[in-house]
């Protein structure tokens, strides 16, 4: 970008065009909370991007040494919090792998059902703000109506309407209550029929098109050397997803309705494309559990549990495909009723790094399109 | 239409700006006191109400209820953001140019009112017996005149991007200084059509001109550009790249509070009635009554043309706060792509067809029966033309290659690279299973062991 | 209109300057301030400011214009010089960021020769035109046809159509210019679309 500054000769040295540093963030609409970006800008266009993150660091992992897997669980679904019961997901699944515990069936079934309709609400919120920072400010409304809806099933279940807590080792908190599989199936019914409004709203757009479809462009290279996950991978051609690659709960069952949905390009457009299918999928996952969970006998839906949990010595990764990506917790036990060390590898952090490689050579209103379309929660980056 | 002649404002006001010179006041002078008096707080009132109304619509549009508390349906909501807004602390950065700082609200807000002087409202009208137009002053070159007077508006917003000593308002300012001009350009153009037909630029005498049809289908092109024009003018959205709260925060006016940012606030507002009044003058007939009451002898005279002009100019502003809800907001380049590549090329080349076709009926060459087949025929090369030029652009934005992102190579940084997924395969290479702990086996889910999963 | 209606008197010396009219005398106080904020552009260090000033200067004129009875050119003054060229001449200025506060590379070496340059241009253009309209008599108030848009087009393409066209030559070779000038350096990008630097 040197070439501006010879071509402006003039008055003086001091008059060239010089590189200006404009700091996205921690306080900006864009980045969602305090993510901050140093951006080196030639006018509008990025010459150099640097994420900059910690600004939200709670110091997740330290905390979970000193708390029991009860209270981990607690914890554990704050980092992210769009996708509370995901989160809480892994912690449950590695204690019981380290326990040897046999959930019992209902359980897992409600479980991923759970699972599927926290993925809805997560995308939800996606679907909407990310035409907000493309400058359409309705579909947000559009999806805020859903994400209603859809809490209210959540809340009634179990009584939270963010951070669900709805997860204990070796099963869920409470039964089902009675009737709500039926209205959580109408909720979703009604979802699934308005979520057209929300594709006619900003889908075939042509400005959204123009602003997004060729921008920001993922190569599969790029997202195998990042480790990206989740829906931002899908979108780059990678057809990678723990819900049918490495099944847990009862995904593995329910491969006739999983269709893990992928697209070529990797624009910020098949990001948002990308998501818009995976919310139908989800839907469509969601309902499939509650019909099983329907035709389910009587069981219980948790296990028993000593006062005292201690975790046998060893360790164990357990993974989770989160709304936003591959959701991981490495689980190292001593025996204690703490664990030793609780590793957390959350999808946001390593999918925000690849933006010092991707956003050079955009410009500012570009920054915004690409920025959106990765979706990340800022807790999620700074744990 | 009552007898009274456009000649006796005329002849008292030969020229408007020498008048002023006169040593006697005479009844004229009281008059146009009122009607300057009256059209502020008309323009003041409007901006009330248009925020409130902005609010409503938008909120019915997005399934919300918006204001509604202060005052009967929450009319007075935007009076009590103003009172508020007064009564804040007016901050002023340490690194602001102080003067500048200060001049750029006024030098927003005062050409935003001054523009609408030259716009008619109604036709001759009594007041305290005598007769007068609804007009301030009826200039010749008015059109000219609104165009120069917006155009120092551009300075407010300029000046107060530069004066923040920020970065935000200086990229503001930097889009709505290339803005503005090159939307300044279409918006010109699309007036000379209208210009050749009315054969004047004086507001009242294209108004009259109207008398037989609206330019807005007698030159439908001109008023497309000039819609889309006014919208890139006003900073609204589609168009609302120097203030995009998405990308520069607050743009231009980032660092402004208090009274200073309601100035900014009020000229958006004022400006947005400014274009809107602009364009009902220009393309739909003024303050003429439209067809169905047009029919009725008394609809174009006495007080009821304001009215109709005020139902053209909301139903303006209703068009502004629909696009808002509805479209997201272009990029800067796009957005200057789409005013210099298809609006002023466009426009030039419907100037032309206009010219022609004044020409030829100036000359008298022109019947019914030809002109009916030539305009078709027209008309079918300026579409052919239009969609040509469509394609190519979708061709060219299809052919070109993504954004330069830099050559990725497998070593740069010394980091080790994985096997690529994704690549030949369909899904990655994985574990043949996923129990990995010695203290206990993988939960068997189901009947499906892992094995079988992950086979699938 | 008419423009036969000549408004424009030769005259020996039937006007006086004495007791001057309110036109007149508004067209001094203006003229004044066009001087001032015309000495002001030149001096000012703060770049912006002086850009500022320019404004102020052109804005006068339209003002002169105004009060010679020629509103078609006065408003056209605002809207190219004050509404476009200053408005692009800020656009420059920001884009290279321009600094707030005084800028000290304004002094440049050359400042007596451009003194000389400015003094000696305005005193050619000074006596030409005084000479040129020694014996013209303009009566403002009678001159307002002569400002209409239907007299100067008919003046601009009647009479002066050459000159005009000339000129429309002469803008077209700088358009060009800007474009080669523009364009060179940037050959390896010219299918790029291009940034705010860069066009």
């Amino acid at each position: 970008m040197g070439q501006l500054v010879e071509r402006t000769a003039g008055v003086g040295a001091g008059l060239a065009t010089e590189d200006m540093i404009l700091n996205i963030g921690p306080q900006h609409p864009s980045t969602h909370g305090v993510l901050r970006l140093r951006l080196v800008l030639d006018g509008e266009r990025i010459v150099s991007a640097e994420p900059i993150v910690g600004y939200m660091h709670r110091g997740a992992e330290k905390l979970f040494e000193v708390r029991d897997y009860r209270q981990i669980i607690m914890l554990a679904n704050r980092h992210d919090w769009l996708s509370a019961f995901c989160n809480e997901l892994g912690v449950v699944l590695a204690a019981e792998r380290m326990l040897g515990m046999e959930l019992p069936v209902r359980a897992s079934w409600a479980r991923t059902m759970l699972a599927e309709l926290n993925r809805v609400l997560n995308h939800l919120m996606f679907l909407g703000s990310y035409p907000l920072e493309l400058g359409a400010i309705t579909p947000i409304f559009y999806a805020f109506r859903e994400r209603e809806d859809l809490q209210k099933v959540m809340e009634e279940i179990s009584g939270g309407r963010m951070h669900f807590m709805f997860n204990r080792v070796g099963g869920l908190k409470d039964d089902l209550p009675a009737g709500w599989l039926d209205r959580a199936r109408r909720t979703i019914h009604a979802v699934r029929g308005r979520l057209a409004d929300i594709e006619n709203l900003i889908h075939g757009n042509e400005i959204f098109r123009a602003r997004t479809e060729g921008v920001g462009v993922l190569t599969t290279e790029q997202i195998a050397a990042y480790g990206l996950s989740g829906p931002i991978a899908r979108a780059g051609g990678v057809d990678f997803d723990l819900r049918r690659d490495e099944p847990y709960l009862a995904y593995g069952e329910l491969g006739d309705v999983l269709r893990v949905v992928t697209r070529k390009a990797g624009d910020c457009f098949s990001r948002f494309d990308c998501l818009l299918e995976q919310t139908r999928v989800s839907l469509d996952l969601a309902e499939a559990c509650a019909d099983r969970l329907a035709a389910l006998p009587q069981g219980p839906i948790n296990l028993r549990l000593p006062k005292v949990l201690k975790v046998p010595e060893g360790e164990t990764y357990a993974w989770t495909e989160n709304p936003l990506g591959i959701n991981g917790y490495y689980l190292v036990s001593r025996g204690e009723k703490t664990p030793w060390r609780l590793k957390l590898r959350s999808a946001s952090f390593n999918n925000i790094q690849v933006l010092g490689e991707l956003l050079p050579g955009h410009l500012v209103a570009d920054m915004v399109a690409i920025l959106g379309s990765m979706f990340f929660v800022v807790g999620d980056i700074d744990k | 239409m009552p007898q009274f002649p456009d000649a006796v404002s005329n002849q008292n006001m030969t020229n408007w700006f020498l008048g002023s010179f006169d040593t006697h006041i005479p009844w004229w002078f009281i008059l146009v006191v009122i009607k300057a008096v009256a059209a502020f707080a008309i323009l003041v009132v409007l901006t009330l109400f248009n925020i409130w109304y902005e609010r409503r619509v938008v909120s019915f549009m997005q399934m919300r209820i918006g204001p509604n508390r202060v005052g009967p349906q929450g009319l007075l909501q935007s009076l009590a953001d103003g009172v508020k807004l007064a009564l804040k602390e007016d901050i002023v950065p340490t690194n602001a140019d102080k003067p500048v700082f200060w001049i750029a609200p006024l030098l927003s807000a005062i050409p935003a009112f001054l523009a609408i002087a030259v716009i008619p409202w109604g036709p001759a009208v009594s007041i305290f017996g005598h007769w007068t137009t609804l007009q301030l002053v009826d200039l010749p070159v008015g059109v000219l005149y609104v165009l120069a007077i917006s155009s120092i508006g551009i300075y407010g917003i300029v000046l107060a991007g530069w004066s923040s000593g920020s970065t935000y308002p200086l990229l503001g300012a930097l889009r709505s200084s290339a803005q503005m001009i090159s939307y300044e350009v279409a918006m010109g153009l699309s007036f000379a059509g209208v210009f050749l037909y009315a054969g004047t630029m004086s507001p009242s005498g294209i108004v009259n001109a109207q008398q037989h049809g609206w330019y807005f289908y007698m030159l439908p092109l001109s008023a497309i550009i000039y819609i889309i024009a006014m919208v890139g003018e006003t900073n609204r959205a589609p168009f609302d790249l120097p203030e995009a709260e998405g990308e520069l925060v607050g743009g231009f006016h980032t660092e402004y509070s208090s009274l200073k940012f309601a100035l900014f606030f009020l000229a958006e507002y004022i400006n947005l009635v400014t274009v809107s009044a602009l364009a009902v003058t220009m393309f739909f007939g003024g303050w003429r009554a439209p067809v169905p009451i047009s029919l009725w002898s008394g609809a174009n005279s006495g007080w009821y043309p304001m009215l109709w002009f005020m139902i053209k100019l909301l139903i303006f502003v209703f068009v502004f706060i629909w696009l808002r809800g509805t479209l997201p907001r272009l990029r800067y380049d796009q957005f200057m792509a789409f005013g210099w590549k298809v609006l002023i090329p466009v426009s030039v080349l419907w100037l032309l067809v206009v010219a022609l076709f004044r020409q030829l009926r100036n000359a008298g060459d022109l019947d019914r029966a030809h002109a009916v087949p030539i305009g078709i025929g027209i008309a079918a090369v300026f579409l052919l033309l239009v969609v040509a030029l469509e394609v190519r652009e979708r061709n060219q934005i299809r052919r070109t290659p993504p954004p330069t992102v830099p050559d990725y190579e497998p070593l740069a940084g010394g980091f080790p690279v994985p096997p690529m997924p994704g690549q030949s395969a369909p899904a990655v290479p994985r574990r043949p299973q996923f129990a990995r702990t010695a203290a206990a086996p993988a939960p068997a889910l189901n009947g499906t062991t892992a094995e079988e999963a992950s086979t699938r | 209109m008419n423009v036969t209606t000549a408004s424009v008197q030769f005259t020996g010396s039937a006007q006086s300057y004495l007791s001057p009219t309110g036109v007149e005398v508004a067209f001094i106080l203006i003229g004044l301030v066009v001087l001032g904020s015309a000495l002001l552009v030149v001096t000012v260090r703060n770049l912006v400011h002086a850009a500022l000033w320019l404004v102020v200067c052109l804005g006068g004129i339209a003002g002169e214009y105004l009060l010679l009875g020629a509103e078609l050119v006065a408003w056209v003054q605002i809207l190219i010089y004050v509404g476009a060229i200053v408005v692009l001449l800020l656009f420059g200025l920001v884009l290279t960021r321009a600094p707030i506060g005084h800028t000290d590379e304004l002094d440049v070496k050359h400042r007596a020769p451009a003194v000389v340059v400015a003094a000696g241009a305005a005193g050619v253009l000074v006596t030409v035109v005084v000479d040129a309209y020694r014996k013209v008599w303009l009566e403002p108030r009678a001159a307002v046809p002569l400002g209409t848009g239907a007299a100067n087009g008919a003046a601009l393409f009647k009479y002066w159509v050459l000159p005009f066209e000339t000129l429309s030559v002469l803008l077209l070779a700088a358009l060009v210019g800007a474009i080669v000038i523009s364009r060179r350096g940037a050959d390896g990008d010219s299918d790029e679309p291009e940034s705010v630097g860069t066009d």
